[in-house]
């Protein structure tokens, strides 16, 4: 099978200060991968490669079987949806709703196509009760959630998502997570930068960091969120519920709420009563 | 010593019917840390604009009830990257902004510019572009423009969201050496989880008022869990049906387990 994606030796220079060298991965369909590093360790510039706005100095990224140099930004948006990390600002319909279906319309889609993704995006980001608001009348982290919507209206067979929970409260972000596993289990592929950790383990499953431009770590994400020592070089630290996990040596060390909570009741169970 | 002080504070955007905020009474004192918290909507952002007096003389909208600082505030946005000045061609220009403005001598902007960047860590972007940086390089530089302003009342909305591990930890960090000495320090975060080693008071606001106000260990209750504002640990142990009360953080359950 033809991966979604892959990064193949790719290296990217802004002017003199280096973004990327050597990176190279697949993603397979329907895989659900976080893309994890420090500051300015080159996150948004393998999405702006992605997306077509930028090219690679050197190497190629594949997006299926397309060479990402010989596609417009337009033409590589029929197989990737990209949420851009400011993309709060990216809104100018009039409408959320108007916003949201701009994509598929762009794309060619049917109209009662259009509706059906419109609406379905929409409600899977609870977004629905702001449809018809002016998407400047919303708070920034809504106009993101609303960016994320038309991204998902896309239906795209890889999502490429930077830092989609910003300001999100808790039901908000389980909503995300939830938007995306069912994307995922239709078949698309997830590529998300996120420095929260706790809506990394909840919602992916293989972790990629990159260290100063390089592909540090490539691996499963719940072995790499609980392993603390792993975590220290590249500037990051496991998220309480893998910390909570270690700490009382749960069976498993699950680093989900609710999987937590299950193995810690177990052992509760098991213990004589205090 | 009060640093602000709201008194029944309501406050309505324009064409809007029902309030962003309702009937809100509160004071952060000097030398304090009070974090808000709620589900998105509740009215923490607005608050901040209050506290800084953005709201309703940029915004628009009406307020009634009192809102009086007692020292100069400096507000850092949910959207830092739109605070840029865009007139400044290095860091160190763009944290010079603020302080210029304020008619400094030039030596007092040097050493203010100069303390910001180093709290931020932000020395080795210094002469960098600020147009041309990361997402949380970007955010590391607004707040130092803001602190490079000295302000007595510190008006933070989620500041974390862009840093990463070690840059929010520093942050945290800055934030309780601010309030050692001296600044009061008010701010609106989703990290639930950082507040127990960073707020002094928290402050639950549902639907635009005042729901609770307390210790951190509010993070822990029942109710709080609930609605979604528990910390991860505080929830984890609520919802594996053990009994309260909850730990709040890793280092309580540890001591709870054992
Ligand atoms: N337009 C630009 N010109 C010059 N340098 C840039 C430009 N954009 C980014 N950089 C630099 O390239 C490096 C990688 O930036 P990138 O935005 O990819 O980081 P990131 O991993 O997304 O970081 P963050 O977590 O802060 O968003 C950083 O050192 C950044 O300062
Ligand atoms: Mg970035």
């Amino acid at each position: 099978m033809i991966p979604v994606l892959r990064l193949d030796g790719v290296s990217f220079s802004y002017g003199s200060v280096p973004a990327l060298a050597d990176v190279s991965f697949d993603i397979a369909p329907g895989e659900r991968v976080a893309l994890l590093g420090r500051n300015g360790a080159g996150k948004s510039t393998v999405v702006r490669l992605i997306a077509g706005l930028q090219r690679p100095d050197e190497g190629t990224v594949w997006v299926g079987d397309w060479d990402t140099r010989d596609c417009a930004p337009e033409e590589l948006a029929r197989r990737v949806g990209s949420l851009f990390q400011h993309a709060d600002q990216q809104l100018f319909a009039s409408s959320v709703r108007d916003d949201v279906s701009f994509g598929p319309r762009a794309l060619g889609v049917g109209e009662r196509e259009v509706e059906r993704r419109t609406d379905d995006a929409l409600e899977d980001l609870d977004l629905t009760p702001h449809a018809a608001h002016h998407p400047y009348d919303l708070p920034p982290a809504l106009r993101k959630l609303a960016a994320l919507a038309g991204v998902l209206a896309l239906e795209p067979a890889l999502l490429v998502l930077d830092e989609p929970t910003i300001g999100l409260d808790r039901a908000l972000r389980a909503r995300v997570t939830r938007g995306l596993l069912e994307r995922s289990a239709a078949g698309a592929a997830l590529l998300v930068i996120t420095h929260d950790l706790t809506f990394a383990a909840e919602t992916l499953e293989r972790g990629l960091v990159l260290d100063r431009g390089t592909l540090a770590c490539d691996e499963p994400l719940a072995a790499l969120l609980g392993d603390a020592t792993r975590l220290e070089p590249f500037g990051l630290e496991p998220p309480p519920v893998a910390a909570l996990s270690a700490a009382l040596d749960l069976p498993g060390r699950p680093v989900r709420a609710a999987e937590a909570a299950r193995e810690l009741a177990r052992v509760a169970r098991g213990r004589p009563a205090p | 010593m009060r640093s602000l002080t709201l008194e029944g504070v309501s406050f309505w955007y324009p064409a809007t019917d029902s309030p962003a905020l309702r009937n809100v009474s509160l004071h952060v004192a000097r030398g304090e840390i009070v974090a808000l918290v709620g589900a998105l909507g509740a009215g923490a952002s607005t608050l901040l604009l209050v506290a800084a007096d953005l709201a309703p003389r940029v915004t628009g909208g009406r307020l009634t009830g009192s809102a009086a600082r007692h020292d100069r505030s400096g507000i850092v946005l949910p959207t830092p990257w739109t605070q840029a000045s865009g007139m400044a061609f290095s860091v160190w220009d763009e944290v010079a902004f603020g302080p210029a403005n304020l008619g400094w001598p030039t030596h007092e902007i040097a050493r203010q510019v100069d303390r910001a960047i180093e709290q931020l860590e932000l020395a080795p972007l210094a002469s960098r572009d600020p147009v041309t940086l990361s997402g949380g390089e970007l955010q590391r530089v607004i707040i130092a423009a803001i602190l490079a302003m000295d302000p007595g009342l510190v008006l933070l909305d989620e500041p974390a969201a862009e840093l990463d591990s070690d840059g929010a930890r520093t942050l945290w960090r800055l934030i309780r050496r601010l309030a050692k000495d001296g600044k009061a320090v008010l701010l609106a975060t989703s990290t639930l989880d950082a507040l127990p080693e960073v707020a002094d008071r928290v402050v639950w606001l549902e639907d635009g008022a005042i729901r609770a106000v307390g210790p951190p260990d509010l993070l822990a209750d029942v109710a709080a869990c609930d609605a979604g504002l528990g910390t991860s640990v505080a929830t984890v142990w609520r919802t594996s049906g053990l009994p309260g009360p909850y730990p709040l953080t890793v280092a309580h359950a540890l001591r709870r387990w054992r």
